[in-house]
């Protein structure tokens, strides 16, 4: 990695006629538009408009004013095309019609130039081809030598061992393409239940507190962001991890609308400085005391009357509504099962013993006083908090609620369903500026190739109540012979990554006896059997490069991948925002995209339907299954097919603003209607009014957007629909039987016994983590492949308190060494018998827990910016991987990881060279306003 | 490394008197055009107080940056010098403060490159500029 980045100070310009592409930032769930301009090396384009691509004159005017967005050297790359080299320059698109208007953008998307493999730069170790470990070294060999391998190894143990000792862990997000490809060859065809994607322990949601009380965790559009009066957004800085969104949407509401925002965290970023400076609030509460702070607050709200009544009235579900069907559907579902255990379940808002607000007002914990002391939020702001959202007689306040990773990534059930309840009352969920939902991490690639099957899982609770697996501890028990890992950094992306996966990766594959010592593929794959056969593992590594440790250290086959800009691809971003991520380069060597390697894989296994062109003809195979989905995009392929027209060339002309899922097709006279309950407010920013869309037609019917879900005002149409268009419940009403919300209980003590035991004691700190604004769903490019950023984050660091500094003599530059001799591991035990089994306190009791330790080394930046008693270090730097310091003990309601609560002791152990040199790193406050 | 001079990697930038060391106060920016007076050459002259990358003058603390945000081109010094931080910003525009002890790199923001910094030279009581290191804002090459 350089630290010794010189920047340039020329760029070239596009001629006229140069190629213009259009995509979307492959990072964050924002996925902002950009253009790519391309044309051959040396045929270079002028300064002035007449002279090139950008029909504008430069200098270029700020804010896009000049009709592109400036570009500097970082937007620029040499790439092959044909085997020609062909400058590229990836500019936000100024005149998209949507997410980064005015041609705004991240520091990611604005150096995203630098992602395409260029041999010249950091990104010259991109994996090329397909390699297999033979003397411990991977070594390339064919394509149809590694997939003979994998295919003959698979089937061996699906045959031998079962469809659940064929692991597989992959990204949830890279291109529906691919994840259908892959969850129809791992789900569909092999059906194993040994499945999880690549930041969760198993299958299911994130934000299921939600889920259950009937919300749709990404119903609403970053209009509705823009447009309430109070936005309450808990466990993220959108500033740092949703850039343009803050930028383009929740900024200027602050600005022009004086919108107030209170955010939630342990640490006080940009935004949460600017918001606070700006007529809001921040929280600077306790790491995972968020459902005791959520319901104090909806305590108060209570205490003065500002609830809203009508809508808790009409939209939430009494106890016969609750009980009726079980609310949500079957039997056996984890809603259902929930729901009987009576520690969540209640009869309405305030019908009786049972009722929400008679539960809220008898736990002790969400007094005032009592929330105050357990959450380190002074009383004063709790009580400012619930002002700020509560209703006013004759004017109602529009609340929006946002919450993301901090929040949920603690106490997942109860900060969930403690978020949701908060929304209830204040009839926060249905309306335009009024809505709650997850602000989103990574985007919305996933599509589903085939069902988990639960049912075959090894994981049970009380009674005959099956859940999803815990991946990582049937792993570490030992049940695993094949691990497919798919994009994904399976060991230092989880919880307890040294002293639970960690080493259980290394036992199963480096430390076994049968290592390969052979070129011979017959004697390979023998060598391997032996090695599954004694109770060790073979893995298997898909990506674009070598991760450490899971491809360096412990993957026996390699596979080569393509990625963004190297094959067409689609998805959908935060307000379910589908867009055409076009090919505009050669993908590098042998590098192929994972849905074909699927393919090839599966083809050697012996399933049938793997047998795509390309891309184009997966994207059409996926269409179907995405109906009843909040990304459906059904329609657009039947648009496409009906009008003489691929699937991708259809949504690529949608361009960079693309179009808001649910994807209708309706009836024209309704689609441009001016009704305003037609034509809802946001709208003109959906998508479907777009001069390309003119003229497409199918019997009467218009591509139709969806703004937002719960569009509880939204007018249906007279006359139903045409055909092809399935309408979701979701679209007017909340996930439930009824359609109503269930208002839910979220007891502090069912996560308090691991909270209390877990807590930092003595000289610990918390260790919380998280993401920034300049390495966030980039890392594997930016960490070591951007030098710029490389020089400004060459290493992990922790931020720390000046208080808890000075007590350990730490200056900022100092090299530290983190600690844990404590960190939990879940090291078995799957099936639950008795009601309790799954708590902490009780794993504990029983021997199901087992204490390792845990150590990584951080640059230290003293800052006033986290609470005192609190440090945050960045989430994952594979150097040094803070979640080992983060408990492998999941919730055990979700099946969730308490990623943000790291624990550790704090030592110097000299001086980092970043302290008295002056090219790399800064140690200056984040919150500088 | 430190606070020695980096070198310019382009040639041909003029060499230019920007301010003399006597008249520069600590914590207060000076502001200069270069390297011409056309758009976005607006500048600013600083006295940190503490040692800096690129920095000039006998305690090695004096720098020049242009005044441009790299991101969409907001004016910096209307965010203002913050003497306590020894950083430029935030931004008017999306916030983006930069460290000018470090060069320029952005501490938190959105800024493609670190905010181009001026070279600078002393003779005398005289403080030269003699080039830059990154791309202007809005110009596609800085001469």
């Amino acid at each position: 990695m350089t630290q010794y980045y010189l920047p340039k100070d020329k760029v070239p310009i596009p001629p006229p006629n140069a190629e213009v592409f259009t995509t979307a930032c492959d990072y964050c769930i924002v996925a902002c538009g950009y253009k790519v301009y391309r044309w051959p090396v040396g045929k270079d384009g002028g300064p002035s408009a007449m002279d090139n691509a950008l029909l504008a004159d430069f200098p270029l005017e700020p804010l896009g004013k000049s009709g592109v967005a400036w570009y500097g050297p970082n937007n620029h790359n040499v790439v092959m095309v044909n085997n020609k080299p062909h400058n590229i320059i990836v500019v936000a698109d100024a005149e998209t019609g949507a997410v980064n208007l005015n041609g705004d953008h991240s520091i990611r998307g604005g150096c995203i130039a630098k992602k395409p493999y260029n041999p010249n730069t950091p990104t010259r170790d991109r994996l090329q081809r397909p390699m297999i470990r033979i003397f411990d070294h991977l070594m390339p060999v064919t394509w149809d030598f590694a997939t003979d391998i994998f295919a003959e190894m698979s089937n061996y143990v699906i045959d031998k061992y079962g469809a659940n000792a064929w692991a597989h862990k992959q990204y949830s997000y890279q291109y529906w393409e691919n994840t259908y490809a892959l969850t129809k060859l791992a789900l569909r065809h092999i059906g194993t239940a040994s499945f999880s994607p690549h930041d969760q322990p198993g299958p299911g949601g994130d934000a299921i507190g939600l889920r259950d009380t009937g919300y749709a965790k990404f119903a609403p559009s970053y209009w509705d962001w823009a447009h309430a009066d109070t936005l309450f957004i808990s466990g993220t800085d959108p500033y740092e991890t949703k850039t343009v969104l803050w930028n383009e949407w929740i900024l200027p509401a602050i600005n022009k609308r004086k919108m107030k925002v209170i955010m939630v965290m342990p640490r006080k970023t940009m935004g949460a400085a600017y918001a606070e400076a700006n007529g809001g609030l921040f929280l600077q509460l306790i790491p995972g005391t968020d459902t005791v702070l959520q319901n104090a607050i909806a305590r108060q709200i209570i205490e003065m009357d500002g609830i809203d009544k009508e809508w808790i009235k009409k939209w939430t579900n009494n106890k016969w509504e609750t009980d009726s069907g079980f609310g949500q559907g079957t039997r056996n579902s984890p809603w259902q099962w929930r729901s009987t255990w009576g520690k969540f379940e209640t009869s309405g808002y305030d019908n009786g013993k049972k009722s929400f607000k008679t539960w809220l007002f008898s736990q002790k914990e969400f007094e005032l006083n009592a929330a105050a002391e357990l959450t380190g939020v002074s009383a004063a702001k709790i009580k400012k908090a619930a002002e700020m959202m509560s209703q006013k007689k004759g004017k109602p306040t529009k609340v929006s609620i946002a919450l993301e990773k901090g929040n949920y990534w603690s106490n997942n059930y109860g900060n969930t369903v403690s978020i949701a309840s908060l929304a209830v009352i204040t009839g926060t969920g249905g309306r335009p500026g009024r809505m709650i939902g997850r602000l989103g991490g990574h985007q919305r690639g996933g599509r589903g190739g085939g069902k988990y099957i639960r049912t075959k899982g090894p994981e049970k609770n009380e009674g005959r109540r099956k859940k999803p697996i815990d991946l990582d501890r049937w792993l570490v028990s030992g049940h695993v012979r094949f691990a497919n890992v798919v994009g994904c950094t399976w060991v230092s992306g989880m919880a307890g990554a040294q002293g639970g996966i960690g080493d259980a990766f290394n036992r199963q594959t480096r430390k076994n006896a049968h290592q390969v010592h052979s070129f011979n593929k017959s004697e390979i794959i023998s060598t391997l059997k032996k090695r599954v056969d004694s109770g060790g593992m073979v893995v298997a590594n898909w990506d674009i490069y070598l991760r450490d440790p899971i491809g360096v250290k412990y993957a026996d086959i390699v596979f080569p991948a393509a990625t963004w800009g190297e094959v067409d691809f689609a998805r959908a971003n935060g307000e379910r925002r589908c867009r055409l991520y076009s090919k505009f380069y050669d993908a590098p060597g042998d590098a192929k995209p994972d849905w074909e390697i699927a393919g090839l894989v599966a083809k050697k296994m012996g399933f049938p339907g793997f047998d795509w062109k390309d891309s184009n003809q997966v994207f059409e195979e996926t269409a179907r299954f995405s109906r009843k989905s909040r990304v459906a995009y059904d329609s657009i392929v039947w648009m496409a097919k009906k009008n003489g027209m691929k699937g991708h060339e259809l949504l690529g002309k949608l361009g960079t603003t693309g179009i808001q899922a649910p994807v209708r097709i309706m009836d024209k006279a309704y689609a441009n209607s001016k009704d305003p309950r037609i034509n809802r407010p946001g709208r003109k920013f959906a998508g479907d009014q777009q001069e390309v869309l003119k003229g497409l037609e199918w019997r009467g019917g218009v591509l139709f957007a969806t703004v937002r879900q719960h569009d509880t005002e939204m007018k249906m149409p007279d006359t139903g629909h045409p055909e092809r268009t399935i309408f979701n419940k979701l679209e007017l009403k909340y996930k439930s039987q009824t359609g109503k919300l269930n208002l839910l209980k979220s007891p502090w003590n069912q996560f308090s016994d691991f909270w209390e035991w877990w807590k930092p004691k003595g000289e610990e700190l918390w260790v919380t983590n998280g993401r920034i604004n300049e390495i966030w769903q980039s890392g594997f490019d930016d960490m070591f492949r951007r030098p710029y950023i490389t020089q400004r984050f060459p290493e992990n660091w922790l931020e720390i308190h000046p208080e808890d500094a000075k007590a350990r003599g730490i200056e900022s530059g100092d090299q530290l060494v983190i600690t844990c001799d404590r960190v939990p591991i879940q090291k078995d035990y799957n099936q639950a018998v008795f009601s309790g089994d799954f708590m902490f306190s009780n794993l504990m009791k029983q021997g199901h827990i087992k204490l390792t330790k845990a150590s990584i080394t951080g640059v230290a930046i003293v800052t006033p910016i986290v609470r005192k008693g609190t440090t945050w270090t960045y989430f994952q730097n594979p150097h040094q991987p803070a979640n080992a310091l983060v408990p492998m003990v999941p919730d055990w309601v979700t099946n969730r990881y308490r990623f943000k609560l790291g624990v550790g002791k704090v030592k110097k152990i000299g001086e980092s060279p970043y302290k008295r040199t002056y090219r790399a790193f800064s140690f200056a406050r984040r919150d500088i306003v | 490394m430190g606070a020695k001079k980096a070198e310019a990697i382009t040639t041909g930038y003029p060499r230019q008197k920007v301010a003399s060391l006597s008249s520069l106060k600590t914590g207060k920016p000076v502001e200069f055009k270069y390297p011409d007076t056309k758009k976005y050459s607006g500048s600013f002259i600083v006295k940190l107080g503490t040692e800096a990358g690129g920095g000039v003058g006998p305690a090695k603390d004096v720098v020049a940056f242009n005044n441009f945000c790299q991101h969409m081109g907001g004016k910096m010094l209307d965010g203002g010098y913050k003497a306590a931080d020894k950083a430029v910003g935030p931004c008017p525009y999306h916030q983006t403060t930069f460290d000018l002890t470090r060069h320029g790199i952005v501490i938190s923001g959105h800024s493609t490159e670190s905010i181009s910094q001026i070279l600078l030279e002393v003779e005398g009581n005289d403080v030269y500029a003699y080039g830059m290191m990154g791309l202007i804002y809005g110009r596609h090459s800085n001469l």
